[in-house]
């Protein structure tokens, strides 16, 4: 027990005194999640609603595709983009390999299909009227999805919401395509898990509770905009 | 001629639930009447080219709707839907009576005045500012109207538009689908099964029933069993009780329906020939143009419809004792 309060002692020491490697930590670990999190925004949004308000013959399967992806490991992903990145793969010559953008690329894989499937629940669930109404209104397919998006506009955001929660806590990714290289591709993740390999637990207990202060801040949010939703 | 629609199937569930032909007519207020399920929305929603018919074909103003067409935005803006409970986007009443405007890229100057006076129209002015998904049931319909209107239209397709809402707010609305017919020139065609609001508000009229077109809606539709008595005479006994004297060779449970037009009314003194006669009472009255429906309660409440003329030569009142006359093969049974 006072092995425990001990580190925790030392880890709000460590986040009080704002140390720099913490804080490059924390800034590598936000910048990959916010980028992937956001392209893959733009990739799944969009996705979804194609899928929830196109009619076409695959649509059952595609999303039984989509919700099997979403059980993908982080370690498969990683390894599938390493076969493409490394030096003898395909895109060997960009020299993408332990960069941020390789994390940001493997984490997008990760979470495009978090973004879609609830992005297409999310809009199953919005009122068909509002669909018809935007159409009879004489709204071409672009306006009607706008006004689609508008009507579930927190249910989608929380959907992003969800899929920042699920990368800035993946660990396997990070590591794989990353390398853990100090003060360029350490995410709070890796760090921990490579102090933790080293005995040295006051960093990893400091991580640890900036990442769970995130993952409440993030929470409150979601929960936020789930209310909103239900007004 | 407005609509031309030609062996329309709409199929759901392997089960017909529209089949029918028919024309509606360009300018005029047309009631599409008949029971739930008969298919009225389902109808309208073809005629708004928001559903894809199973087979036939519809032609608007002449031309063939090519439902296979990806994009039918150009036809819809030329018709708009008033679903039954309309839903508003959650922006504030103004915003939903300019959006249809501002998707036809209609200048913002112009957007304000056209805006303020659709919902002067309507009677909504002051609500402008208000949040559209806090209003109640009529003033939603009435803005719904505003925000159709503003889409310039050529039809506008109502379901049922008074259904779910106040007395005050069907008064409104009625007299509004009147103006916009009469001042603006717009068809509109409007789903019911009120009768009253078909005869008050529409030129022509659309029974419809099971998704088929009917020359009157089946009523005075009674469920009960046929039963002989000692003399083998066949009666139609009601579950309340009423015998009512058929010709029929079904037996056992049936439905009848009788035509409110063959009921004959008179006095005690009538010579009624069917020999088939019930005493009554007036329990409602009402005025549908051409006819006057009267609602006789003979153990069970039955609705006769009466010329004017012949009403107004022995006018029974409320309350009033009536003879009527059911003969047996005028009866439908099913």
């Amino acid at each position: 027990m006072n092995f425990f309060l001990d580190s925790f002692k030392s880890a709000l020491q460590l986040i009080w005194s704002l140390d720099q490697d913490l804080l490059v930590i924390i800034s590598v670990s936000l910048k990959v999640s916010l980028f992937s999190t956001l392209f893959s925004s733009l990739i799944g949004v969009p996705l979804g609603l194609a899928i929830s308000m196109g009619e076409f013959r695959a649509k059952r399967f595609l999303i039984t595709i989509l919700n099997t992806l979403l059980a993908l490991p982080t370690v498969v992903i990683g390894l599938f983009v390493y076969s493409f990145i490394s030096r003898r793969g395909f895109l060997g010559p960009i020299g993408l390999l332990y960069t941020t953008k390789a994390m940001i690329i493997g984490q997008i894989i990760l979470i495009v299909p978090i973004v879609t499937t609830l992005t297409l629940s999310a809009v199953s669930r919005i009122d068909n009227r509002y669909r018809k109404t935007a159409m009879t209104l004489g709204a071409n397919s672009l306006q009607t999805a706008l006004v689609i998006v508008r009507e579930g506009r927190f249910a989608i955001l929380a959907s992003v919401i969800t899929a920042f929660g699920r990368v800035i806590a993946e660990v396997g990714i990070s590591m794989m395509l990353g390398g853990n290289a100090k003060g360029f591709t350490r995410t709070m993740t890796t760090a921990m898990a490579l102090e933790f390999d080293k005995g040295e637990f006051t960093m990893s207990v400091a991580l640890g509770m900036i990442l769970l202060f995130i993952a409440f801040f993030v929470n409150v949010v979601f929960h936020y905009l789930q209310g909103k939703t239900g007004e | 001629m407005l609509y031309e629609i030609k062996n329309l199937v709409k199929n759901y569930d392997g089960r017909n639930i529209l089949d029918i032909s028919c024309s509606l007519q360009r300018g005029k207020i047309t009631g599409l009447l008949g029971p739930n399920g008969a298919g009225k929305t389902t109808l309208l929603e073809v005629l708004a080219f928001l559903m894809q018919p199973t087979s036939g074909d519809i032609l608007f103003k002449g031309s063939r709707v090519d439902f296979a067409k990806a994009d039918l935005t150009d036809m819809r803006k030329k018709v708009v839907l008033l679903h039954q409970k309309p839903i508003l986007f959650s922006t504030t009443v103004y915003s939903n009576v300019e959006f249809p405007l501002r998707i036809r890229n209609v200048k913002k100057s112009e957007r304000q005045g056209i805006a303020d006076q659709l919902l002067a129209m309507v009677g909504m002015e002051k609500f402008s500012r208000a949040k559209a998904n806090k209003l109640s049931g009529g003033e939603t319909q009435r803005v719904a109207i505003a925000q159709a209107l503003a889409c310039s239209p050529e039809v506008i397709l109502m379901d049922e538009p008074t259904s779910s809402i106040d007395i005050e707010n069907r008064v409104i609305i009625e007299a509004i689908i009147q103006e916009i017919n009469r001042t603006r020139g717009i068809s509109v065609i409007f789903t019911t099964h009120d009768r009253g609001q078909a005869a008050r508000l529409a030129d022509n009229i659309v029974y419809l029933n099971e998704g088929r077109l009917a020359d009157s809606l089946n009523e005075n539709i009674f469920s009960g069993s046929i039963e002989r008595d000692k003399e083998n005479n066949k009666f139609f006994i009601t579950h309340h009780g009423i015998k009512i004297p058929v010709r029929t060779e079904k037996t056992g449970f049936v439905r009848i329906s009788i035509d409110p037009a063959e009921i004959k009314l008179g006095q005690e003194t009538d010579d009624f020939s069917s020999g088939c006669t019930f005493k009554g009472k007036v329990i409602q009255l009402t005025d549908e143009q051409k006819y006057i429906r009267v609602l006789i309660d003979i153990g069970i409440s039955l609705s006769v419809t009466l010329e004017r003329d012949i009403y107004l030569r022995n006018p029974p009142g409320i309350g009033g004792t009536v003879f009527l006359d059911l003969p047996p093969e005028k009866i439908e049974i099913f």
